[in-house]
C-alpha cells in the first residue's frame, strides 16, 4: 500500500505550549485512520498543520508524493485535501447551496461541472431540501451535513473530519458514518479526529492515539483499549 | 424535476422595472429639469458610482475601504496635475488618471489588505487626511494647489466654446447630466452582476469567515484584491469626473466628511451587499441633503452624522436576508436544471 | 553640532507627549479590540474646552485646565457608553460610530468658534538646555508627561482594576471566567484614555495651533506607533514613541513640516510589509 500522506517530525508551538511534539504518521491511500486523544492533546492542531491552516514550527507535510508544507490552504484543497472544522463552521448568512457550491466553483473552472458536483455533494448528504435554507435555521446534524458536502465537493483524495460524531444522537452517527464508508468505497482517504474511541472501532482500521502533543500509540483499535497507557491517558474519561 | 431554464420572455419581463426605472432617471431633463437641480443629479450620479464602489467591497466583505476619498482624491489630483504641468485637457487625462489612482491605491494598501481588516481601515481612513496636511503645507503647496486648489477647464469646455455664450451653461450640464447617468448606468449593472455572481459570494464568504473561506479552497488574496481592484475603479473613476466637472480641484475631494460619509450612509442606510438598496439611498439622500439646506444649513452634516451613528447601532445586519429571499429561486433553478451521475 | 542636539532634544520632548497620547489608544485599542476614532477630538475637544472656560467663563487657567480635562474624560466615557458598547457586535460599526462622533466634534467647533486656530497662554519663561533655550512650558509638558507615565504603569500593574484592564485586553472570555465584567473595564478605559487625551490637547494648545480638525494628525501618530509597537504591548510603545519622535523631528529640521507628515504613513506601510503583527509586537 502506497502512502497518500507522510507527516515527518511534525512540531507546533504556541508560545511555551507545545501542541504537537516531534509528531510523524502515514496514511496509506483508501485508509481510515483514526485519531484519538484527551482535550487539548493537540488533535485540532494536527488537523490545522496537514489542511495549511497552521504552518508547522517543525518537520514537513508531504502529500501525494510532494512537500506541501509551505503552501497555502486552498492550494491544498486544489491538490486534495479538504477538511472540516470541530463543531461545524459554515457562513451563517449564505445559503446551503452556496456554503458547498464556493468550493466547488473554486477547484472547478467549468461552471456546468462545479454545478453538477455541489449537487451530488448535497445529494450524497441528503441536503437538497434544505439547499435554499439558511445555516442559522438548520439542527446541528443538518449542519455537520452541510460541512461534510463541503468538504467533499472539491473531489478531495484526504477527508480530515474533526470530531464529526460530537453532538449527535446514535442514529445521526450511522448516517454520518454511512456517507463516510460509502465515499471510502469510492478511493477516498479518511483522517476522522475523535475523542471518544467507541465509534472508531467499527470505521477505523488503524489508530494513533495523541497525549500532549505526543504520540503514544499506534495501532489497530482493538489493540488501543488493551494498551496500558492509552488506558491510563483515558482513565476517568473512559476509553469506550 | 425537469425544469428548463426560464425563457427569454420571462427573463426579460424579469427586467421590466429596472429598464423601466434607468429610462425613466434619464428622462428627467425632459420634464424640464435643468439648472441647479441638474447640477445636483450629476453630482448625485458621481456619488452613485463611490457609493457602488463601496458597496462592493466592504458591503460583502465588512472590510471598511474607507480609503475611497483617497482614492477619488488621488484620481482628481491626477486630473487637474496632468493638465497644470502637461497642458491635457480633462478629455484625455480621465483615464490615465483612474490608472494612476488605481496603481497608487494598490500598492498603498496591498499590504494592509493581506493582513487585517483593522489595520486596513484605519489606515485607509487616515490616509487622506495626510494628504490633505502634504498639499496645503510648505513646499508642496507651491507644486500642488495648497488651499486655493488647481483650476483647469472643465470637461467638453471647448466644445461649448463653439456655442453661443447664453447656450454654454445649459449645453455642458445637459453633457454632464446624461455622460455621468451614462456611467453610473453601466457600473450599477456591472456592479449588481458580479455582486450576486459566485465572485460576489466569495466576497460575502470572506466577510463571514475569513479563515474558513481559504481553508475550503477559496483563495482569499486573489479574491480580496480583485474585489479592491474593481471597488477602486469606480471611485477613481468617480474622482475623476468630479475633478473634470466641477473644477478647481481642491483638498475638499479628499475629506472624508465630503467623499466618504454620503456613500457610507447611503450603503449602510440601503442595507450592506444588496447594490440595488444604496443606491437607490444614495440619490433619496443627496436629493434631502439639498431640500434640508433651507432648513437647517449647515447642521445638515451633523444631522447627517447622528443618523448614521442611530442606523448603525439599530439595525445592524437585518438586510442579510433581503439577499437570502432573493436568491431562493435562484437555487431552486440551479438544483434543477443539471443532471448528475 | 547644534543640530543634532536640537533633534535630539526636541525629538524626545515630542517622543514623551506622543507617549501619553498613544498610550490611551492603545489602551483603548486593546480593550475594545478596535481603535477609538474619536480619540484625537478628545485631544481638541479639551483645549477648546479649557479655552472656552478661561476666557468666557472667566476661569483661571489652573483650575480651567484640569476641568477641561476632566470634561474630556466625561465626553469619552459617555463615547465609550452610548456610541461604541452598543456597537461591539458588529466591528465595522465602532469605527463608524466613533469617526461619526469625530466629525460631529469637528463641525460643532468649526461652528461656534470658526476656523481660527484657539491658543492657550504658555507657562513663562526660558530655560537653557545643551546650550539651546527651551521654553519652560516644554519643561512643564515633559514632566506632567512623565508623571502620567508613571502613573498609568503603576495603575496598570498594582491595582486590581489594571490588572482587571489587562486581563480583558488580553483575552474577553477568559478575563469573563475570572469573574471579571469587560463592560464595566471598557467604562473604565474609556474615562482613563479620554483624560490621558485630555492632558496631551492642553499641554501641546499653547505649542501648537488648535484647529478643530487638529486631532486628526495625532491619531494617524498613534496608530503608527501602535502598529509600530504592537497592540497594548507598554514597552513596545515606548520605543516606537521614542523611534516616532526622533524620526519626526529629523524629517522636519532637513526637510520640512509638510513632509513630516508622511511620516506616519511610511511607518505603518513599512511595518505592516515587514512583520504585519508590529514590528516590536508579539507573534500571533
Ligand atoms: N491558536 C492557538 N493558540 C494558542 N494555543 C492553541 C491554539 N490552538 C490550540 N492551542 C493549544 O494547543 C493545545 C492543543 O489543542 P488542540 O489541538 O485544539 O487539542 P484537541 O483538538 O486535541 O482538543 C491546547 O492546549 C490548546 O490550548
Ligand atoms: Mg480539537
Amino acid at each position: 500500500m502506497s502512502s497518500l500522506l507522510v507527516c515527518e517530525g511534525v512540531t507546533k508551538r504556541f508560545g511555551g505550549l507545545v501542541a504537537l511534539n516531534n509528531v510523524s504518521i502515514e496514511v496509506g491511500k483508501g485508509e481510515i485512520l483514526g485519531i484519538i486523544g484527551p482535550n487539548g492533546s493537540g488533535k485540532t492542531t494536527l488537523i490545522n498543520v496537514i489542511s495549511g491552516v497552521l504552518l508547522p514550527d517543525d518537520g514537513r507535510v508531504i502529500f501525494d508524493g510532494k512537500d506541501v508544507s509551505k503552501l497555502k490552504p486552498h492550494v491544498r484543497v486544489s491538490l486534495g485535501i479538504s477538511r472540516t472544522f470541530q463543531g461545524s463552521r459554515v457562513y451563517p448568512y449564505l445559503p446551503v447551496y452556496y456554503n458547498v457550491a464556493l468550493s466547488a466553483r473554486s477547484v472547478y473552472r467549468d461552471p456546468e461541472i462545479a454545478r453538477a458536483k455541489t449537487n451530488w455533494a448535497l445529494t450524497v448528504t441528503k441536503l437538497i431540501a434544505e439547499a435554499v435554507e439558511l445555516p442559522i435555521n438548520l439542527t446541528p446534524f443538518k449542519l455537520r451535513m452541510v460541512e461534510i458536502a463541503r468538504a467533499i465537493v472539491t473531489n478531495p483524495k484526504l477527508v480530515l473530519l474533526d470530531e464529526p460524531f460530537a453532538g449527535l444522537s446514535a442514529e445521526e452517527v450511522e448516517e454520518v458514518i454511512k456517507i463516510i464508508n460509502k465515499l471510502n468505497n469510492l478511493g477516498v482517504t479518511f483522517i476522522i479526529v475523535e475523542h471518544k474511541l467507541r465509534y472508531l472501532m467499527k470505521l477505523a482500521e488503524r489508530v494513533v492515539v495523541l497525549n500532549n502533543g505526543i504520540k503514544i500509540f499506534e495501532g489497530p483499535p482493538s489493540e488501543a483499549i488493551k494498551d496500558r497507557e492509552v488506558i491510563q491517558v483515558y482513565l476517568g474519561g473512559g476509553v469506550s | 424535476m425537469a425544469f428548463a431554464k426560464p425563457s427569454i420572455k420571462r427573463r426579460l419581463v424579469r427586467y421590466v422595472p429596472s429598464i423601466t426605472i434607468m429610462v425613466a432617471y434619464s428622462c428627467i431633463p425632459l420634464l424640464g429639469i435643468r439648472g441647479f437641480w441638474l447640477d445636483v443629479l450629476t453630482r448625485a450620479n458621481i456619488f452613485a458610482l463611490l457609493t457602488l464602489s463601496l458597496d462592493l467591497y466592504s458591503g460583502t466583505t465588512f472590510y471598511l475601504n474607507l480609503g475611497i476619498s483617497f482614492i477619488a482624491g488621488s484620481s482628481a489630483y491626477v486630473v487637474a496635475l496632468l493638465y497644470r504641468y502637461l497642458g491635457m485637457v480633462p478629455e484625455y487625462s480621465i483615464i490615465p488618471a483612474i490608472a494612476v489612482a488605481i496603481a497608487l491605491s494598490t500598492v498603498i494598501f496591498l499590504p494592509s489588505i493581506r493582513v487585517r481588516g483593522v489595520y486596513f481601515s484605519v489606515l485607509s481612513l487616515l490616509l487622506p487626511l495626510i494628504m490633505v496636511s502634504l498639499i496645503t503645507s510648505q513646499p508642496l503647496s507651491l507644486y500642488l494647489g495648497g488651499e486655493g486648489g488647481i483650476p483647469l477647464p472643465s470637461l467638453f469646455s471647448s466644445y461649448a466654446r463653439m456655442l453661443p455664450p447664453r447656450e454654454r451653461i445649459p449645453f455642458l450640464q445637459l453633457t454632464w447630466f446624461y455622460l455621468t447617468t451614462a456611467l453610473t448606468i453601466v457600473a450599477a449593472v456591472l456592479s449588481y452582476k458580479l455582486a450576486y455572481s459566485n465572485f460576489g459570494f466569495m466576497l460575502r464568504a470572506i466577510g463571514q469567515d475569513e479563515e474558513l473561506a481559504e481553508a475550503s479552497g477559496i483563495d482569499t488574496t486573489r479574491v480580496k484584491l480583485l474585489g479592491f481592484l474593481v471597488s477602486s475603479t469606480l471611485a477613481a473613476t468617480a474622482g475623476a469626473l468630479y475633478a473634470a466637472i466641477r473644477p478647481p480641484v481642491t483638498v475638499d475631494v479628499l475629506i472624508p466628511a465630503n467623499t466618504l460619509v454620503p456613500p457610507l450612509t447611503a450603503v449602510i442606510l440601503g442595507g450592506m451587499g444588496t447594490i440595488i438598496g444604496p443606491l437607490a439611498t444614495n440619490y433619496i439622500t443627496i436629493v434631502a441633503y439639498e431640500l434640508l439646506w433651507d432648513a437647517i444649513g449647515r447642521w445638515r452634516t451633523i444631522a447627517y452624522m447622528l443618523l448614521l451613528i442611530v442606523l448603525v447601532i439599530l439595525k445592524p445586519q437585518g438586510v442579510v436576508f433581503h439577499i437570502y429571499l432573493k436568491l431562493r429561486k435562484a437555487i431552486a433553478t440551479k438544483l434543477s436544471s443539471v443532471t448528475w451521475r | 553640532m547644534g543640530e543634532l542636539e536640537y533633534i535630539l532634544l526636541f525629538g524626545l520632548f515630542h517622543s514623551v507627549t506622543y507617549l501619553v497620547f498613544s498610550l490611551g489608544f492603545s489602551l483603548v485599542f486593546g480593550v475594545a479590540r478596535l481603535p477609538n476614532l474619536a480619540y484625537g477630538s478628545l485631544y481638541v475637544l479639551s483645549s477648546y474646552l479649557a479655552h472656552a472656560l478661561s476666557s468666557y467663563a472667566g476661569l483661571e487657567m489652573y483650575w480651567a485646565v484640569p476641568t477641561a480635562v476632566l470634561l474630556a474624560g466625561a465626553v469619552s466615557l459617555v463615547v465609550g457608553e452610548l456610541v461604541v458598547k452598543p456597537a461591539l457586535k458588529m466591528p465595522v460599526s465602532v469605527f463608524i460610530t466613533t469617526m461619526a462622533v469625530a466629525y460631529i466634534v469637528e463641525e460643532v467647533l468649526n461652528m461656534l468658534m470658526g476656523l481660527r486656530p484657539v491658543v492657550l497662554s504658555l507657562y513663562p519663561g526660558t530655560s537653557s538646555i545643551l546650550g539651546i533655550a527651551v521654553s519652560n512650558h516644554w519643561l512643564l509638558v515633559v514632566g506632567v508627561c512623565i508623571l502620567m507615565v508613571i502613573s498609568l504603569t503603576i495603575f496598570l500593574l498594582r491595582t486590581s482594576t489594571g490588572r482587571a484592564i489587562r486581563a480583558v485586553a488580553e483575552s474577553w472570555e477568559e478575563s469573563m471566567r475570572l469573574g471579571i465584567d469587560p463592560l464595566r473595564v471598557l467604562r473604565v478605559t474609556f474615562l482613563v484614555t479620554g483624560i490621558y487625551a485630555g492632558v496631551t490637547g492642553v499641554l501641546l494648545a499653547p505649542l501648537k495651533a488648535m484647529t478643530p480638525s487638529a486631532g486628526w494628525s495625532p491619531l494617524f501618530a498613534a496608530f503608527a506607533i501602535v502598529v509600530l509597537g504592537g497592540v497594548g504591548n507598554l514597552i513596545g510603545t515606548v520605543v516606537a514613541s521614542v523611534i516616532y519622535g526622533l524620526l519626526e523631528q529629523a524629517v522636519v529640521y532637513f526637510l520640512g513640516g509638510g513632509i513630516a507628515r508622511v511620516v506616519p504613513l511610511l511607518i505603518v506601510v513599512l511595518t505592516l510589509v515587514v512583520r504585519p503583527q508590529g514590528l516590536l509586537g508579539r507573534g500571533e
